[in-house]
């Protein structure tokens, strides 16, 4: 089955009087990368706190497969959506293969250890992400990039749909930035859908299927394909700044870039 | 990565060190008599009340009361380092053995000026002081934690800190206006001890120890997800308000009733389940209960210690389970890494 989680006009303020959202839609769908993109501070996190169900809309509503999303039970909404969130600093040392098997944390009972089966779940998933190799190394002792795709394998071993990360390829090089997105794209080419906030408005054209665009103001500026939304106006009004847009020279998808303020040297 | 002893053998290994230590700690004392040697007195036909006495209403209960509150203790140390993502974080981190204390000296100075009856219907008014004052200090940190949106670690950390200088500063104000023949009792009782006579203070002990100990080690799962990231611990439906309320309550209660019954205790929280860590990992389903179970064997460890250390009398255990977990801690930080901690 093709899942679908949609936000529909949803609003949210942490603070009284200082709304982060305002009537905001977006929707993550099976099979396909929906990429969450707005300048900092605009909400985006805040998005995907609300798509998974850390957050209750302050008007509006979040629903995955047309249930609300608040009716579902935790672990049961864990089942079928796995939330990545930013700046994972775990506490305890912990080595790669433990940090993907507290992903079955959902299907394991409440006293009960992880099964073989649990296990055998596991392993999968890291030889789906290429960690099994490094599965004995300690997680924080990993490169940005390996330390990356164990996470990947640790939301997997979830056995979750529907995937959610917040900027997964911050602090990465061009390269390991390049290696997630791939990974993320053929994830989606297996089925799971995909939502992903991210500051790189590049590799978004170039793997995105559809984009959200958060402005300054908390509210969707463009969303639809990567064509529509990249539009120098459409940026240049939502980031504040001079965007410029051209063609990929290679691939021929939106190539974006910054100019620097007027009257800069 | 640190070598691992299995689940197993951890588990064995923890509970053949409580059987060697609660035996030992039956055996051995001024008198030279243990379960063997009662046998063999009763086998031969001799009289066997004197010894049965000894070891049933003298060390037996001492004995028990020295692992109930050490297994408890840390078990407590194991849960506030996950929960409060500190390695430093123990039961009287959050000022709990501060405050149980200066409940104590209030109660002392009180009882001493004739404000105050020895006891009410039975209950000790030293012991119900000491844990009346120790779950108000929980119900401080929970109000400053509610007045914010979210309670971070740091913030529980930090008022817990906070509180546990205040109650010092109670402490010194109680000394101030005791009577100065009072002050070498309520010294005493600051050194901790499980000097004990009788089953009444194990019965307390295992009442209000054992369940929310068998209850704490349910949230075994539930702090791995925690320790490892608070956001994803959430998605994957870990509650964590509610994970927070438990664990804190729970663990403020076990400390609670232990500081009370035998009185402020330190460096157990501690020194346990970093030794321990190094073994099992940092795996709370494997580090809880062996935790559990070393706690027990070595307070009953540094029971004995303070009873056949050759000085008059006998060292209260507080000062030897401090003089041994201090240097163990400086030797944690002088090694620059706690085991098994992202430090
Ligand atoms: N936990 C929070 N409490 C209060 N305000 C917050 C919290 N998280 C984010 N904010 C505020 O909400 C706004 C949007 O934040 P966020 O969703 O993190 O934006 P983005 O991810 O797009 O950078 C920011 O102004 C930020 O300061
Ligand atoms: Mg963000």
């Amino acid at each position: 089955m093709n899942r679908c989680l949609a936000a529909e006009s949803v609003a949210f303020a942490y603070e009284p009087g200082a709304p982060v959202l305002r009537d905001v839609a977006a929707t993550v769908r099976g099979g396909a990368v929906a990429g969450i993109v707005g300048p900092n501070g605009s909400g985006k996190s805040t998005l995907l706190r609300l798509l998974c169900g850390l957050l209750e809309p302050g008007s509006g509503r979040v629903t995955l497969d047309g249930r609300p999303l608040a009716s579902f039970r935790p672990r049961e909404r864990a089942r079928s959506l796995a939330f990545l969130p930013q700046g994972v600093q775990p506490v305890f040392l912990l080595s790669a293969f433990e940090v993907v098997c507290l992903g079955r944390y959902p299907h394991v009972g409440a006293l009960a250890g992880p099964s073989s089966h649990d296990l055998e779940v596991a392993r999968r998933c890291m030889r789906d992400t290429a960690t099994d190799d490094i599965r004995h190394r300690s997680f924080m002792e990993l490169s940005g990039g390996e330390r990356q795709r164990v996470l990947l394998a640790s939301i997997l071993a979830q056995e979750p749909e529907l995937l959610l990360l917040d900027e997964p390829t911050a602090a990465l090089d061009i390269h390991h930035e390049t290696e997630v997105f791939t990974l993320l794209a053929r994830l989606a080419g297996d089925g799971y859908g995909v939502g992903v906030v991210t500051h790189d408005l590049n590799l978004a054209a170039r793997f995105c299927d559809t984009m959200v665009l958060l402005s300054r103001e908390h509210a969707v500026a463009a969303c639809g394909a990567p064509e529509a939304v990249l539009r120098e106006e459409t940026l240049s009004a939502a980031y504040g700044a001079r965007i410029r847009v051209g063609a990929h020279p290679f691939t021929g998808t939106p190539l974006v870039y910054a100019e620097p303020p007027e009257g800069a040297p | 990565m640190t070598r691992r002893v299995s689940a197993g053998h951890a588990v064995l290994a923890a509970t053949a060190l409580c059987v060697i230590v609660i035996a030992a700690s039956l055996s051995i004392g001024p008198e030279p008599l243990g379960p063997l040697h009662l046998l063999r007195q009763w086998r031969a036909g001799e009289s066997i009340e004197d010894a049965a006495y000894i070891l049933f209403s003298l060390r037996l209960p001492r004995t028990l009361a020295a692992f109930l509150a050490g297994a408890g203790l840390a078990l407590v140390g194991c849960a506030f380092q996950a929960l409060l993502r500190n390695p430093l974080a123990t039961p009287y981190t959050l000022g709990l053995a501060g405050a149980g204390s200066f409940g104590a000296y209030t109660a002392l100075v009180l009882i001493d000026f004739g404000r105050l009856p020895y006891s009410v219907i039975g209950v000790p008014m030293v012991q119900a002081f000491a844990f009346l004052f120790a779950a108000a200090d929980v119900l401080l940190i929970f109000l400053v934690a509610s007045r914010r949106a979210r309670p971070t670690p740091a913030v529980l950390l930090l008022t817990g800190v906070t509180l546990g200088i205040i109650a010092n500063s109670g402490i010194m104000l109680t000394r101030y206006f005791a009577r100065p023949e009072r002050l070498i009792d309520m010294d005493r009782w600051l050194m901790g001890g499980v000097d004990i006579v009788g089953y009444r203070p194990v019965a307390v002990l295992a009442i209000g120890v054992v369940p929310a100990c068998l209850w704490l080690l349910t949230q075994a799962g539930k702090l791995d997800q925690f320790g490892f990231s608070e956001e994803m611990a959430a998605g994957r439906g870990v509650n964590i308000t509610r994970l927070q309320l438990t664990v804190l309550l729970l663990g403020s209660f076990i400390t609670g009733v232990i500081v009370s019954e035998v009185g402020p205790i330190g460096f157990v929280g501690l020194v346990v389940p970093h030794t321990v860590r190094a073994f099992t990992g940092a795996g709370h389903r494997l580090l809880m209960p062996v935790s559990l179970l070393s706690g027990g064997a070595f307070l009953c460890l540094c029971d004995l210690a303070a009873r056949k250390v050759p000085v008059a009398g006998e060292i209260p255990i507080g000062i030897i389970t401090t003089l041994i977990g201090g240097p163990f801690f400086l030797y944690l930080l002088v090694r620059g890494r706690f085991a098994d901690w992202e430090t």
